[in-house]
């Protein structure tokens, strides 16, 4: 409706309705106005010559009595008078007049068209009797009556007959027109207008047509408007669908596309009927999908190591109507080959759903393990369980033969730990390997080596089971591990201990033949090591009593039998009691007080040494609370193991327990060694670190056995050296022990030290270690280690004793 | 008054009735004719204008009695069954062409007879009492 023209276009298709209805009323109209103007011309025309011959008759009858007088007097003139008055009248064309004789008159209007001939049989003709005898024919009258005049009537009466049809047409048409008009075109024009611009899914609706509420516009107008609502709600659910639909078909394409797995649809036939990138890359197939000249690519087809594996798999999926698996080899032509696991599950329709999955690095992986499981990396030998595989088949094949036996050696390198973490692990690994070479070349064949963990070796001497020849040998060995090593251009001298067992002599199965081992080997390493000594019973009773204790040990933690004995400590410099160091002890039901010396070494080895020392922290606490309520202000000095650091006895716990009791951190002293620092030097100094942040002490116990370096002096946050009591019991004026105490106090006190003599017996160590400066004191002179309800007692003592003027 | 007018006229008509019962025309020719036997047709023919010739060849002249006689209107009566007054009107429409003319009329009875005689083509009517030798009859009138 923007243009005119435009404008014009629409109404005509509007209109169509109207003019074709308006045409088809015309039509009818006109025809039947056609047959109409037919038939009134038909009747006009009968009428009219009706008319006329009715005109003439009647002509004639006014002068047939004169006409009869003519005929009957044969008089030509009277004719010729009579025929002169008929022509007179305009419908008369000619005139004869004929008695039975002669034609009395012949005649014509002056005007006479050749029309004449045309009606020929539109003669009107007149028989005339006698005036005298009815009866007496005497001759006749033609008349033929003027055509023209006819047709001039007969077209005036048709002409106006069409004109009144014309009007009338006209009229219905317009009527017609007009109707059609305002009661359906206008209507259905506003409707189409309305719904050209309508938009229904916003609830937009056809209003219904003025005065048009009960007729059928108005029903019709309902009736699109409720298509309308059927239509929008139809469409909403269907958007809503194609909407889930899509979304659903996105995530699966996601799956499909993206999956790492390859997944195909296959056929009964074998055709891959679909399969996505992964599969492609899998299988080498250069293209995503299915392009055309892969279309019924068969699976029998790809590059399988053996193609009947897979069209047997697919075959067993299909008859079993489940979910089959399998690993299968697939073998490329430029020969790589690779392992996948594929899935076959039938997803009806004779049609199987394929996730192929590529295990290459997990089947490599497989082999690996399979391999490292009895094989040690680093040297290539047998490992641990290749050497019990050994054992075992050796042992069947005794058990079929009855005959030989063989030696199992178990070799440890002495000190290789110390090696290890002093240069480092490469030049272990270098050790190791040299000394695997050493070793195989003493062996021979039929016999194994295998390394069974960081520094041991276990030897097989297969059909030897004599003495003297493993002494032979084992002395060989020894001798060949005693052969310096170069590490770096570095000389590096071991040696190794070596325990000896046979079989079938001291043990028929694989795990005593190993502990027995492992008992000899043990038993040679305590004495020194560099030697090799064979299993005997003595060591297996031994380590039985070894692990009674143990066990009795973690009991003891459970049941309480630990308990914590106190030494005092005196203060040289104000002589009073300054604390003490908090000593652990085992009050064993049946052997009764067992000293430490015959558990902590067990202890850290089985790691009970974690839950002793959280009980002698908790206790030690305990007791620094019972002091401090007591209104005394004591320390307590608790010792730490290398196992303990750093997790065994954290920060955090130590924080815990401390705020638990309320306590004073700077009342708590820890007394490390130092092997403690040696073992991992940045762990114990962060740990170290830590705990003195937190405000504990840090004693340096025995110090002066081991390296007293110096350099760890400076570099850890150590409060007090406590000068080990083997130097301070053999104390002589003079003497070296003496000087060495004296040097180290003097050392300590030079670094800001505070110094503790332990060990102190006699009066005279009191009053050498006063004159040489030290701080505290420890030792029998003053109490031996006591229960903490006796230190009152004791301290009571040593107040006395320290009142005396010393002797 | 009314019935001084009807009277006379009622006597006249008696009269005229009466008269033609008396008077019986015969039609005669001269006898030297050789007519001697007309029919009706040919003697309405020669009388009203339509043929002036006998059957037989021979020129025919009608003689008409005198205007006024009885005989006439008898003879016209019973030849055509017309009165006089409707013979004149027929007379009249063709003496306008002048081509026919009516039969000659004399002037009295005695000379039609004279005429008659004079005239050997001569026709007429008589009352048949004054028949003679000198007429003959062709056609009597019943």
């Amino acid at each position: 409706m923007t243009l005119p023209g435009q404008g014009a276009i629409d109404l005509l298709r509007m209109r169509g309705l109207l003019l074709r209805s308006t045409l088809v009323v015309i039509f009818a109209a006109l025809l039947a106005s056609i047959a109409a103007v037919a038939f009134t011309a038909y009747i006009t025309i009968q009428r009219a010559h009706q008319a006329s011959e009715t005109r003439l008759n009647e002509l004639l009858d006014t002068i047939e009595s004169t006409l009869s007088v003519a005929c009957f007097a044969k008089d030509k003139t009277l004719a010729g008078e009579l025929a002169q008055g008929l022509l007179s009248n305009s419908d008369v064309l000619a005139v004869t007049i004929s008695t039975e004789q002669k034609v009395l008159v012949n005649k014509q209007r002056a005007q006479t068209t050749p029309a004449e001939d045309a009606h020929p049989t539109a003669l009107l003709k007149r028989l005339i009797y006698s005036p005298f005898d009815s009866q007496k024919e005497v001759g006749h009258i033609l008349l033929t009556p003027d055509p023209e005049v006819i047709e001039a009537r007969i077209q005036e009466e048709v002409r106006f007959a069409a004109i009144q049809l014309s009007w009338q047409l006209a009229m219905v048409a317009f009527a017609v027109a007009a109707v059609m008009l305002l009661f359906i075109v206008r209507p259905i024009k506003a409707m189409s207008d309305r719904l050209h611009s309508m938009d229904p899914t916003t609830g937009e609706r056809l209003p219904i047509p003025r005065r048009h509420g009960n007729t059928e516009i108005g029903q019709l107008v309902n009736d699109i408007n409720a298509l309308a609502e059927r239509l929008v709600s139809a469409l909403a659910a269907e958007r809503h669908l194609r909407l889930a639909r899509e979304i659903d078909e996105k995530k699966y394409h996601a799956i499909f596309d993206n999956a790492e797995s390859g997944i195909f649809i296959l056929d009964n036939t074998g055709s891959l009927l679909s399969w996505n990138a992964a599969f492609g890359r899998l299988f080498e197939i250069n293209l995503a999908g299915p392009a055309d000249q892969f279309s019924w690519l068969n699976i029998g087809l790809l590059a399988w190591d053996n193609p009947d594996q897979i069209a047997h798999l697919s075959q067993t999926a299909l008859r079993q109507a489940h979910s089959v698996s399998e690993d299968l080899l697939i073998h490329f032509p430029d020969g790589k080959r690779r392992w996948v696991n594929i899935v076959l599950s039938p997803v009806g329709e004779n049609l199987l759903q394929g996730v192929v999955h590529d295990v290459t690095p997990h089947k490599e992986a497989e082999a690996f393990a399979r391999q490292l499981v009895v094989t040690d990396p680093l040297t290539g030998l047998a490992n641990r369980l290749g050497l019990e595989a050994s054992l075992r088949s050796l042992i069947q094949e005794y058990a079929l033969s009855q005959r030989g036996g063989f030696t199992l050696l178990l070799l440890n390198l002495d000190e290789f730990r110390s090696i290890n973490e002093g240069m480092g692990l490469p030049a272990g690994d270098s050790i190791l390997q040299t000394t695997t070479s050493r070793l195989s070349s003493c062996v021979k064949n039929g016999d194994s080596i295998a390394r069974l963990s960081a520094d041991s070796f276990g030897i097989i001497l297969n059909q030897m089971i004599q003495t003297d020849v493993a002494d032979k040998i084992c002395n060989h060995i020894l001798a060949l591990i005693r052969q310096t090593y170069f590490i770096d251009g570095s000389p590096i001298n071991l040696h190794a201990s070596i325990g000896i067992t046979r079989f079938p002599l001291d043990a028929n199965d694989v795990p005593n033949l190993l502990r027995q081992a492992e008992l000899a080997m043990d038993s040679a390493k305590s004495g020194g090591g560099n030697t090799h000594m064979f299993f005997d019973p003595v060591l297996a009773e031994t380590a039985e009593h070894r692990r009674h204790l143990q066990n009795d040990l973690r009991a003891a933690i459970q049941n309480h039998e630990l308990v914590m004995f106190f030494q005092p400590i005196i203060d040289l410099r104000t002589q009073r009691l300054a604390g003490a160091e908090a000593l652990v002890r085992w009050r064993h039901p049946k052997r009764g007080m067992v000293m430490p010396d015959s558990f902590i070494a067990l202890a850290e080895k089985s790691g009970l040494i974690i839950d002793i020392g959280l009980f002698a922290l908790d206790a030690s606490c305990r007791q620094l609370r019972a002091w401090q309520d007591q209104g005394l202000d004591y320390t307590l000095s608790l010792n730490v193991s290398g196992r303990q650091i750093p997790d065994g006895l954290s920060p955090a716990k130590l924080h815990q327990v401390i705020t638990h009791y309320g306590i004073s951190a700077s009342r708590l002293a820890l007394e490390i060694t130092e092997g403690v620092m040696l073992h991992d030097i940045e762990k114990s100094l962060r740990w170290l670190n830590a705990v003195h942040a937190m405000g504990l002490r840090i004693y340096l116990d025995d110090f002066g056995t081991g390296y007293s370096s110096l350099s760890y002096l400076k570099r850890f946050p150590i409060d007090t050296l406590k000068v080990d009591k083997s130097f301070v019991q053999d104390m002589r004026p003079d003497n070296n022990e003496h000087t060495l105490v004296g040097a180290i106090i003097a050392m300590g006190r030079s670094l800001g030290l505070q110094i503790i003599a332990e060990g102190v017996e006699l009066p005279s160590h009191l009053v050498a270690l006063g004159e040489m400066g030290c701080h505290y004191a420890q030792g029998y002179y003053f109490s031996r280690p006591v229960p903490a309800e006796e230190f009152a007692t004791t301290a009571t003592k040593i107040a006395a004793l320290l009142a005396k003027p010393a002797a | 008054m009314r019935r001084f007018i009807t009277l006379p006229l009622l006597f006249l008509a008696l009269l005229n009735y009466a008269a033609p019962a008396m008077a019986e025309p015969v039609v005669v020719v001269n006898a030297r004719s050789s007519v001697t036997q007309l029919s009706q047709d040919e003697v309405v023919n020669i009388f009203l204008g339509r043929y002036r010739r006998f059957p037989g060849g021979g020129a025919a002249t009608p003689i008409d009695q005198p205007e006024g006689n009885p005989l006439r209107a008898e003879f016209y009566r019973k030849l055509v069954n017309k009165d006089l007054d409707q013979i004149n009107a027929y007379w009249s429409r063709l003496i306008f062409s002048g081509k026919t003319l009516p039969p000659k009329s004399a002037e009295n009875a005695a000379e039609v007879l004279r005429l008659l005689s004079a005239n050997p083509g001569g026709i007429a009517y008589i009352e048949r009492n004054l028949l003679d030798s000198r007429f003959r009859i062709v056609m009597e009138l019943r």
